[in-house]
């Protein structure tokens, strides 16, 4: 009886691995390995089924891809192409920066990299259909960097109106960006194009270059057009020109027409290559028209790369330190040239994830700082980056609830002694209290002193003085200036003297990304430093030593010489 | 001993059909707001002595006032008009318009009309029409009549029909979009820049297509006589690929049929 019924389980068994088998014919290239792989390390955002609706991608913007539309934003291809095998893996391997995908080069094999791909292919039949290879954007007539080229392709920015969602200088704070969503309705920021780390797909000028000619697929962003195609660059700029005129002489108005002509017979040619219906002259000078927008593509590629540094700043800790200056003068205002003089010191923020309500998806990549000291008072200098200038809470049907961008600037009560010395807990304090600086976007000349004793447990200071502020929104950027005296007479301020390293803090808000409350970005302890006095020993004591040490080797030398004799 | 083998195989096949129908519960889902074609590819023929089916849909429900749009930039241009939502459009009499009423398992019948060039319109930053129908293939013209700059954002739910999202800017009065390659739709025309420019298109694979007007009329013409399934879509109320209504059309004849639609039930 028993054996029958193992007979059966077997014929079961049997039953069941035909199958499999008849789904492993139907996908070949794909191994079980690569869904066992996709499975433990990609489903918990991308979903089992790629949809990109995984357990975790709830809590995420960017929301994880969903594979089954064969959409891919980061491609090596042209407009409306699926992505080769080559862009998954890179992907995969690079991971994308500025959202939550993370590199996966340590930590799966590049087999299972490659495994992996061939799975999340099958999400999208389309792979499987396609009978040619995807069309690759061509890297030719590549023009190096210059500044010329950069001055060109400035003036380019304004003419493709990349500034409609990137905004003026580039900062992503355009007066489209907060409304733009993606194919799937969610919110989708442009980039900004001052922190070129942030570029999900990288910031090498071929990277900037792809995502011009391809576009960012799903995204708001499109794929690229010559506004004035068929016009040379000369003649570009000189049609802007005569455009932007409020009247145009006799002269100005025929060569405008002529341009302005020129530009729509081009564009007819470009719809009739399009439709596969030109003849031989009209496919010419649409190579032509062509070679023209690569070359306008690649300076603007350029000057987007100029905006922001090559890589992401070194943060504010050891020889980075924020050090203030000296001066004996009165110290600069907020819009002084001064501070050109200085370098910022960089401090990168992120989410605050510890205590609910959480912020899992920051926009505020970090805060910049410099400052200014003199024989009484501090001055300070911060600066971020923010997309949407938030005055106060604002409810809307399209983007949602919005509140107050905010700073809060943090230092301990008292200074801990030596750099081992433990710090109050880094939130806004515990057990030990910390001294915060409080600014919001509706009172920009305000700021207020406050003591915590932990991210909900924060007051007022009874006492506010001795303390100035000014703040300002420019361009997608928060500029905040503010000076205090050195020491004050209210026992729960920080008391500052030169060449004591300060730990200092930020918590930061912005509004529109439903920021408020402990959801805000966050950075752990840095240092500042009130840049000692630079003594006038400094002339006399290093090359006495110096002076010395040369001494001591000469007759070292000479020691060594006589003994060997 | 027959008994223990059966029920096996029972369950074996139970289980394997649970699969199946919940694979295809899935995707059924989301096709509940698509339009159904017909599986056998459409096959054109001169039709003698067709039939015409008309009528008027309408709305029923309290009408809700028609949100104004907020008009955030390019105010100069955009602002010249006022803008509201038109994904429900109701006029006088609750006569309903931009609805699409079509028949759903045509296989053969007459040819598209070869003169027709569907045109999609941007002047003062709203797209016009909002609902329209372009034939499988055929190629859109999109206009640009502001000084402007738009961005056509088309989007594309199938591997037929990839997304297109192509910049027109102020320079570029007038653009051809290739058509697609298979039936789909409606998919969504957005303008990022201007986020509160919408529209709907819907790649057709045979003429019998038809969408309502202001006064929530519709007529299919030249259809050959025959038993249908005439389905419709609408933006805010939904389809009724459920349960379509069944009309037969004689030679010659005409036959009336209205709808009376509700709001699709919020998810």
């Amino acid at each position: 009886m028993r054996s029958k019924n193992v007979v059966y389980l077997i014929l079961i068994l049997g039953l069941l691995s035909v199958l499999n088998l008849t789904y492993a014919q139907d996908a070949p290239e794909v191994s079980e390995k690569g869904k066992e792989v996709y499975e433990e390390s990609c489903a918990h955002c991308h979903g089992t089924e790629g949809r990109g609706d995984g357990s975790a991608a709830e809590n995420l913007l960017p929301k994880p891809r969903d594979f089954t539309r064969g959409l891919y934003k980061i491609r090596s291809t042209e407009s409306g192409q699926l992505p080769t095998d080559q862009d998954l893996f890179d992907i995969i391997t690079e991971g994308m920066p500025g959202s939550s995908m993370p590199g996966w080069e340590t930590s799966l094999s590049a087999n299972d990299r490659w495994e992996v791909v061939a799975y999340i292919k099958t999400f999208y039949d389309g792979f499987k259909e396609s009978e040619t290879p995807p069309r690759q954007i061509s890297l030719e007539g590549k023009i190096p960097y210059s500044e010329e080229s950069v001055e060109i392709g400035k003036g380019l920015y304004t003419q493709f109106a990349c500034f409609e969602c990137h905004g003026q200088v580039g900062r992503g704070d355009g007066t489209s960006a907060p409304t733009l969503q993606d194919e799937w309705g969610f919110q989708s920021w442009p980039a900004n194009l001052a922190q070129g780390w942030n570029f999900r797909g990288g910031n090498d000028i071929d990277d900037i270059y792809k995502r011009f000619i391809g576009g960012i697929a799903g995204s708001a962003m499109p794929m690229f057009e010559d506004p004035a195609f068929g016009l040379t660059i000369e003649q570009s700029i000189r049609y802007n020109e005569l455009d932007n005129k409020v009247e145009m002489t006799e002269a100005e108005e025929e060569e405008y027409n002529q341009l302005d002509e020129k530009m729509g017979n081009a564009f007819e040619i470009l719809d009739l290559m399009a439709e596969g219906s030109a003849n031989e002259e009209q496919k010419q000078s649409y190579a032509t028209a062509m070679k023209a927008f690569y070359e306008k593509s690649w300076h603007l590629a350029n000057y987007v790369k100029s905006l922001s540094s090559e890589k992401r700043p070194e943060p504010a800790i050891g020889k980075n330190v924020l050090r203030s200056q000296y001066t004996e003068s009165d110290l600069p205002q907020m819009m002084d040239a001064a501070w050109n003089t200085l370098d910022s010191s960089y401090f990168p923020l992120v989410g605050q994830i510890i205590i609910e309500p959480r912020q899992f998806n920051p926009t505020i990549d970090s805060v910049n700082a410099k400052s200014f000291y003199n024989d009484t008072e501090v001055a300070f200098l911060f600066t971020w980056d923010d997309r949407t200038n938030n005055t106060e809470v604002e409810e809307n049907e399209d983007t949602g609830k919005t509140f107050e961008d905010a700073i809060a600037i943090q230092f301990p009560v008292k200074i801990p002694k030596g750099p081992t010395a433990e710090k109050p807990y880094f939130l806004w304090g515990g057990r030990k209290a910390v001294y915060l600086w409080q600014w919001k976007a509706s009172a920009v000349d305000k700021i207020t002193e406050l003591t915590a004793k932990g991210i909900n447990n924060a007051e007022e200071q009874e006492v506010q003085g001795n303390i100035e502020a000014k703040g300002e929104y420019t361009d997608g950027q928060y500029r905040l200036w503010v000076k205090r005296t050195l020491k004050t007479d209210d026992k729960k301020d920080l008391q500052l003297e030169p060449g004591v390293f300060v730990p200092i803090a930020f918590s930061a808000w912005d509004g529109a990304n439903g920021d408020v409350g402990t959801k805000r970005v966050i950075s752990s302890w840095y240092s500042f430093v009130l840049e000692p006095v630079p003594s006038s020993r400094r002339f006399i004591y290093p090359p006495l030593v110096a002076l010395l040490s040369f001494g001591l080797l000469v007759g070292l030398r000479e020691f060594v010489r006589q003994r060997n004799t | 001993m027959k008994t223990k083998m059966l029920t096996c195989l029972t369950l074996l096949l139970a289980c394997g059909f649970g699969l199946f129908v919940f694979a295809d519960s899935h995707e059924k889902e989301e096709d509940m707001n698509k339009l159904v074609f017909s599986k056998e590819k459409y096959k054109t023929m001169a039709v003698k002595s067709g039939g015409k089916i008309s009528g008027v849909v309408k709305f029923d429900g309290e009408v809700p006032e028609m949100k104004k749009l907020e008009i955030t930039k390019d105010k100069a241009v955009c602002g010249v008009t006022d803008k509201f939502d038109e994904a429900l459009v109701v006029g006088e009499g609750n006569v309903l318009k931009n609805t699409i009423v079509y028949l759903m398992d045509i296989s053969q019948g007459k040819d598209f009309d070869k003169e027709a060039k569907p045109e999609l319109d941007q002047k003062n930053c709203r797209f016009n029409p909002h609902v329209q129908i372009i034939p499988v293939g055929t190629a859109l013209t999109v206009l640009n009549n502001d000084k402007a700059t738009h961005n056509v954002h088309i989007f594309g739910t199938s591997k037929n029909n990839t997304s297109v999202n192509k910049q027109q800017t102020k320079n570029r009065k007038k653009m051809r979009l290739t058509g697609a390659k298979g039936a789909e739709g409606p998919v969504e025309v957005k303008c990022d820049i201007h986020g509160w420019m919408k529209a709907w298109v819907a790649y057709v694979p045979h003429p019998y297509f038809a969408v309502t007007n202001e006064k929530g009329e519709f007529t299919l013409e030249d259809v050959p006589p025959g038993e249908y399934k005439l389905g419709y879509w609408h933006e805010a109320c939904g389809t009724n690929n459920k349960e379509p209504v069944t009309v037969t059309v004689a030679a010659g004849g005409e036959v009336k049929q209205d709808f009376t639609l509700k709001l699709k039930e919020a998810k």
